[in-house]
């Protein structure tokens, strides 16, 4: 009887979410300078970003304008990579100051010993650091040859602090796929806890590159994989909350599908707007903070994320599903916005669809076939 | 107040604490650990002037502060039931070299102010 509840007050609790609309999690794109060139990059960064970095102060001025911020309210700088900034740690006090915590999202290039001490003196609570792959595939993906060498030894550091709530992403691609066993098993030789596993979304950089997608067989291939890492408690293993999964939804994450964009999730972005989280259509900004009071467009605005009945179009117009998944992950409607860019509950149920064999020519080479939920399965027990 | 505890009923009869513990898809996970702030002027004892380019350190997490001109720190660490503090001159040069010194906050607090003199060498 318990468990029948529990759908419907899932309901229930984000229709009250909704309603309140708590700013709990503040994006800072505090650059869009990167000091790689990854494929896959949704921001589509570079080393010569056209935008200068938004000055401290500027940001500040935005944060100040939040009434009385919520007791968990985080600021979570990303870019680009944030740690280009060399003024990070002063960010990072300054917001300390103001009673609000901080973290931080970076590629792990430029995180050495030095910083790792300088950032956590700094106030620097949680951590995110991606891997994508082993060596190969991952500086692949990056396009740096030096990537994976660097970037494990910035897990390892981050991993051995007491102090830093952090966790390891991977967007999971056709040539890394086949490697997240021992991914897992690297992970927790780097003696990390956490491991949240992503797929790449057709924009940006990526949208170019049609063997960064999975193919629906290899994405229910992922989500065996998940479920069956999640029964060891050596390494967390999840879903990131980028879409609604249908059958799997309480096998691959701790808590139903709930896209929080602009609901509990906002953003200042490099130009000064006021959006959710950096990856969705920045047609979707809500104000500017060179011309807005941030958070009086927090409260007033947010229209298109707080009421997303405008997404019942295209494959979700007359999706039976909508009512829990709700037009999936904010980010996946850019462009016309007239179809969802991914559904990822329907690629779970296109599975027997897909053609079995797949040819890609990657820098990997050819990757024959691709793994269906038994061979993840096998792999990850082997 | 009233509706703090309406949503947490219907949080907890769904699916309990984790719903108001999340993290944007690509973001990072929330930062819920209790820590506090240890702050204060590091002084010469020879000349009582403030001394910069001192390394202000928590040798057990690894989390370090350079004092400035104002010889002024500021450094976050654990909330721990006592937190060792390392005061460390790493430019020699500048200031004249001083002596490195250990010291023990033995009662943690969320705030601790600490200063210190350091003896020249």
């Amino acid at each position: 009887m318990f468990k029948a509840l529990r759908k419907p007050a899932f309901r229930l609790f984000r229709e009250s979410e909704t309603h309140l609309h708590e700013l709990n999690y503040l994006f800072w794109e505090c650059t869009t300078r990167c000091n790689l060139h990854c494929r896959h990059c949704g921001s589509d960064c570079s080393q010569d970003s056209a935008f200068p970095d938004m000055p401290l102060e500027d940001f500040l001025a935005a944060l100040d304008t939040i009434e009385k911020p919520a007791k968990n309210l985080t600021v979570v700088l990303t870019g680009g990579e944030p740690l280009l900034r060399k003024d990070l740690e002063k960010c990072g006090l300054e917001i300390r100051k103001r009673g609000l915590r901080w973290s931080m999202v970076t590629n792990g290039h430029l995180y050495d010993g030095e910083r790792h001490g300088s950032l956590l003196g700094a106030g620097l609570g949680a951590l995110t650091i991606s891997l994508d792959g082993l060596s190969g595939s991952h500086n692949w993906l990056r396009q740096s040859s030096a990537s994976y060498d660097r970037v494990t030894m910035a897990i390892a550091l981050a991993a051995a602090s007491p102090r830093l709530n952090f966790d390891v992403v991977t967007c999971v691609n056709q040539n890394n796929i086949h490697e997240l066993p021992q991914i897992r098993e690297t992970l927790m030789n780097l003696g990390v806890k956490a491991w949240r596993l992503f797929t790449i979304i057709p924009i940006g950089r990526a949208k170019d590159i049609p063997e960064l997608r999975l193919t629906d067989a290899q994405f229910t291939g992922l989500m065996e994989f998940i479920a069956e890492a999640r029964k060891s408690e050596e390494l967390k293993v999840s879903f990131s909350c980028e879409g609604y999964v249908g059958p799997y939804e309480s096998l691959v994450r701790d808590t139903p599908f709930f896209c929080r964009a602009g609901i509990n999730i906002g953003s200042i972005l490099i130009d000064g707007s006021i959006s959710a989280c950096p990856n969705i259509d920045r047609s979707f900004a809500q104000g500017n903070i060179y011309r807005d009071n941030f958070y009086k467009v927090w409260q007033l605005r947010f229209e298109p994320f707080r009421n997303r009945h405008w997404m019942r179009r295209g494959q979700c117009a007359g999706c039976s599903e909508f009512k829990d998944c709700r037009g999936n992950g904010f980010h996946n409607w850019h462009g016309d916005k007239q179809n969802v860019l991914v559904c990822h509950s329907r690629l779970t149920s296109n599975r027997q669809e897909t053609p079995r064999e797949i040819k890609l020519s990657g820098a990997l080479g050819v990757i024959p076939t691709p793994p269906d939920r038994s061979t993840m399965r096998s792999l990850l027990t082997r | 107040m009233t509706r703090g505890w309406i949503r947490k009923l219907i949080g907890g009869l769904s699916f309990g604490s984790a719903l108001f513990i999340f993290q944007a898809c690509y973001g990072t996970p929330q930062d819920l650990q209790f820590d506090m702030l240890v702050e204060g002027t590091v002084k010469s004892s020879a000349t009582g002037l403030p001394v910069k380019g001192i390394k202000v350190s928590v040798p057990e997490t690894g989390s370090s502060h350079i004092t400035g001109e104002d010889g002024k720190y500021g450094l976050w660490t654990m909330f721990t039931d006592s937190t060792r503090i390392s005061f460390e001159d790493t430019d020699l040069t500048t200031d004249g070299a001083f002596l490195k010194k250990d010291t023990l906050i033995a009662i943690p607090q969320e705030r601790v102010q600490l200063n210190v003199m350091l003896t020249p060498k």
